[in-house]
């Protein structure tokens, strides 16, 4: 099983830092250090954009870029945007999440599906999965079905792995107390080994949702229309510069606000977790 | 005995196959019979394979050579007849010290109430009032054990296995703990079989002390260790550190064995 | 042999899934157009080997990505390390790093393009830039695990600053280190797929564009299934090499 094996400890490592996004931006927005570096940053940008250093086109001012960034949204097509990437993002996570639990809860249980899906997802897990897209657009088209679809495919894969791996982890005295007491094997699954598993599928989760914002993004710079990514690349195009740097402000915002939003939940979720403990 | 005991192990071979290396041979032929209402102790050097027979008598594990019957029937899966409590007490993390001893309640199908009833008497007894809507991550070594010997108590086994129920705790929580647990059997008689590598709470708790020899493991000696009372004073009387001694003479020798093999 | 026949049947169900998509594609269950059999995709492959279409693109690709890399390797290696041992240098830049960590980095796709335009450049400092990340925190977090008890002895013997970062930091920050390379090489593959997808003219995206819009489906998923093995033989060769590089440390 070296296969899936190896393929945890990447995922692992992934999770590790991923997970702790949140606590770091802890430290950049509640530590004075980080505020203040970062309006240093803010203002260095600033300054320096207005040098004449750069041209304005290849590094427009900050001021200039949240001025564009307001008239999108007074605009309406921030709105329009940044709904169509939320909306084929959280739909393809939702899939993934759905869909990856259950298949890893199935993994664990029977032989069979372990067999057959193993290789498939040790070796799937490094690939740029992003390379499929054309073949998705192939069979799909060009509408949302596709992002989505790439998105589920991308994201998929950190879920049914930490899955995996947190009921294997499961302390089997939990379960067999929970036999003891009269729990048939069904019950075992749904009662004690998801519940147990549930810090590590949840980091599963919290990897599954960045990939899915970035998979989303990428869909929509390779097929264009609407939603961020399509509004980014259509700017590029055109020179637009202020266009392309205002995507990367609203990208970020909306990246770390889903991140943030993740950890929220993993702490109400695990309010009974040692983490949480020993943190309060 | 007569093989009319509640529990009748009849010569069982059990040989431990891990994933990987190579496997070992944790019982060997091993007898013994517990009557009802007994609390009988299994006393023996680690790896000797004490815990490996009560997970058998529970039904964790499959019983590969010989029989174990429980009233008169074989053993073939775990179920609430036998309740069984952890040395890391196995608590539900996610769930509060009253979710935990609720969930057997709630898989024999007592109807409401009536589960909430029980949950708060077992509570209760072991002492654990306000502190039912705690989670194990904030209960101390002592009461997250209270709170596993609820949890079993509470869907009424007939027969009570507990693996060294005491060995994570400190030693003042210990010497506490053994007393509390001589009350409550005291109150509601059950059949125990206690499995410890401490000879004095082997001959504190238990009225008869089964020894047994290092892996692979067997029955050495069965000991009586009945006494008039049970109050913590007996521990410095001369007929308790006398038996004491005894125990401590058979227990020795498998020790040095068992720590010989563990070298090799 | 037996460790072989081993790792043949943990990978059958693999054949057993090439299986299924030829007989899928030949008893036409799905549009022979969008699902061609996979002889016909080797025999695609071996066409565009043959042509040199392949090899030109993968060349330009796998170029882009090693230099890239290879920069946010050395740019983040030193970086993170520095950063471990300098104070000032960690207070300034740990909160910019941990700004930038959650940041989507295809979001850096249109201004690399809009700064260096289609070509190599700009495929170049988005890898760069991108994967400079988790090699930073990697070698950051390796470096300040190293041992206090053997810098500090390092140093009573006379070890000067280089000498103590080579002989002791390095070493001990090597594990954190390599796992943040590992990321980091993962991560360029699929910042040059994407770009390369998005706007190039010429690399592994641009031929699979390519061939998709001129209907040679064959030779597109020839490209596609290429590269993905690529990124899944680069990280299987990579944990090798982990391998044999922590070996020295025991």
């Amino acid at each position: 099983m070296a296969g899936i094996e190896s393929t945890a400890s990447l995922a692992a490592a992934e999770a590790d830092v991923t997970r702790d996004a949140a606590r770091r931006l802890d430290v950049v927005f509640r530590g004075g250090a980080g505020v203040f570096s970062v309006l240093v940053l803010l203002i260095a940008w600033e300054l320096f954009a207005r040098s004449g250093r750069v041209t304005a086109f290849m590094l427009p001012p900050f001021s200039a870029v949240v001025e564009r960034i307001y008239g999108d949204a007074a605009s309406g097509d921030l709105w329009i945007n940044l709904g169509l990437t939320l909306y084929r993002a959280t739909a393809g996570f939702v899939i993934a999440a759905v869909g990856g639990i259950t298949l890893g809860a199935l993994m664990s249980r029977n032989r069979l599906i372990r067999w057959i899906f193993d290789p498939i997802i040790s070796v799937g897990f490094p690939m740029p999965k992003i390379a499929f897209l054309p073949v998705i657009i192939l069979w799909l088209g060009l509408y949302d079905v596709s992002k989505i679809s790439i998105v589920v495919f991308d994201a998929i894969f950190p879920v049914v792995t930490a899955t995996l791996a947190g009921i294997a982890s499961v302390d089997k005295e939990l379960i067999w107390s929970a036999l003891n007491m009269g729990a048939s094997e069904r019950e075992v699954m749904w009662q004690i080994k998801l519940p147990a598993a549930l810090p590590q599928i949840l980091t599963g989760l919290q990897v599954a949702l960045p990939i899915s914002l970035i998979v989303a993004i990428i869909g929509e710079m390779v097929m264009g229309g609407y939603g961020l990514g399509g509004a980014m690349m259509s700017a590029s195009r055109f020179a637009d510069s202020r266009g392309v740097f205002a995507g990367i402000v609203e990208i970020a915002i909306v990246g770390y606000a889903l991140i943030k939003a993740m950890a929220v939940v993993r702490r109400r979720l695990l309010v009974w977790h040692q983490e949480t403990a020993e943190r309060s | 005995m007569d093989g009319k005991g509640q529990i009748v192990v009849e010569r069982v071979t059990h040989t431990y196959r891990p994933p990987r290396g190579r496997t070992v041979l944790a019982l060997s032929d091993i007898s013994l019979e517990v009557r009802p209402r007994e609390f009988l102790a299994l006393l023996g050097p680690s790896g000797c394979g004490k815990s490996t027979l009560l997970y058998l008598v529970g039904g964790f594990l499959p019983t590969e050579a010989g029989r174990i019957m429980v009233e008169g029937k074989p053993v073939t899966a775990p179920g609430p007849d036998r309740g069984i409590v952890f040395q890391h007490f196995a608590l539900f993390p996610w769930k509060t010290v009253r979710t935990n001893i609720l969930y057997g309640l709630e898989r024999q199908g007592l109807p409401r109430p009536e589960r909430e009833k029980r949950a708060q008497a077992f509570i209760d007894l072991v002492g654990l009032n306000g502190f039912e809507e705690s989670y194990p991550s904030q209960l101390s070594g002592g009461m997250k054990q209270r709170t596993a010997i609820a949890r079993t108590l509470a869907f009424d086994p007939s027969i009570l296995l507990m693996d060294e129920p005491f060995g994570a705790l400190d030693a003042q929580t210990r010497l506490l703990m053994q007393t509390e647990l001589l009350n409550i059997w005291k109150r509601t008689p059950k059949t125990v079989i206690f499995v410890t590598h401490d000879v004095q709470e082997a001959v504190y708790l238990a009225e008869r002390v089964a020894v047994m020899s290092a892996r692979p493991g067997r029955i050495k000696k069965i000991v009586e260790t009945k006494f008039a009372n049970r109050d913590p004073s007996i521990l410095r009387s001369k007929e308790f550190v006398e038996k004491v001694d005894e125990l401590w003479n058979l227990v020795r020798d498998e020790a040095i064995k068992a720590q010989e093999t563990k070298a090799t | 042999m037996q460790g072989m026949t081993l790792a043949g049947f943990r990978y059958l169900p693999l054949v057993l899934l090439a299986l299924g998509w030829e007989a899928v594609a030949r008893l036409n269950i799905i549009d022979s157009q969008a699902l061609p059999p996979l002889t016909h995709v080797a025999v695609a492959w071996v066409d565009l080997v043959r042509d040199g279409e392949l090899v030109e693109n993968g060349a330009s690709s796998l170029y882009r990505a090693s230099i890239g890399l290879l920069l946010a390797v050395v740019g983040g290696g030193g970086l993170g390390i520095l950063m471990a041992r300098w104070r000032l240098l960690d207070v300034f830049v740990n909160p910019l790093v941990e700004l930038f960590y959650p940041l989507p980095k295809s979001a850096l796709i249109p201004v690399t393009v809009l700064w260096l335009g289609f070509g190599d450049g700009s495929k170049i400092l988005l890898i760069f830039l991108g994967c400079m990340i988790p090699v930073t925190i990697g070698a950051y977090n390796g470096a300040r695990g190293s041992d206090q008890a053997l810098v500090w002895s390092a140093r009573s013997m006379g070890a000067s600053q280089l000498r103590l970062l080579w002989d002791v930091v390095v070493p001990s920050a090597l594990p954190e280190l390599l796992n943040g390379i590992r990321t980091a090489l993962a991560l360029a593959f699929i910042l040059l797929v994407s770009s390369e997808l998005i706007v190039s003219q010429e690399g592994f995206g641009y031929l699979i564009g390519y061939l998709g819009s001129t209907g040679s489906y064959e030779g597109m998923y020839a490209v596609v299934l290429t590269v993905a093995f690529l990124g899944f033989a680069a990280d299987r060769l990579y944990q090798l090499l982990m391998q044999w590089l922590l070996q020295w440390r025991e």
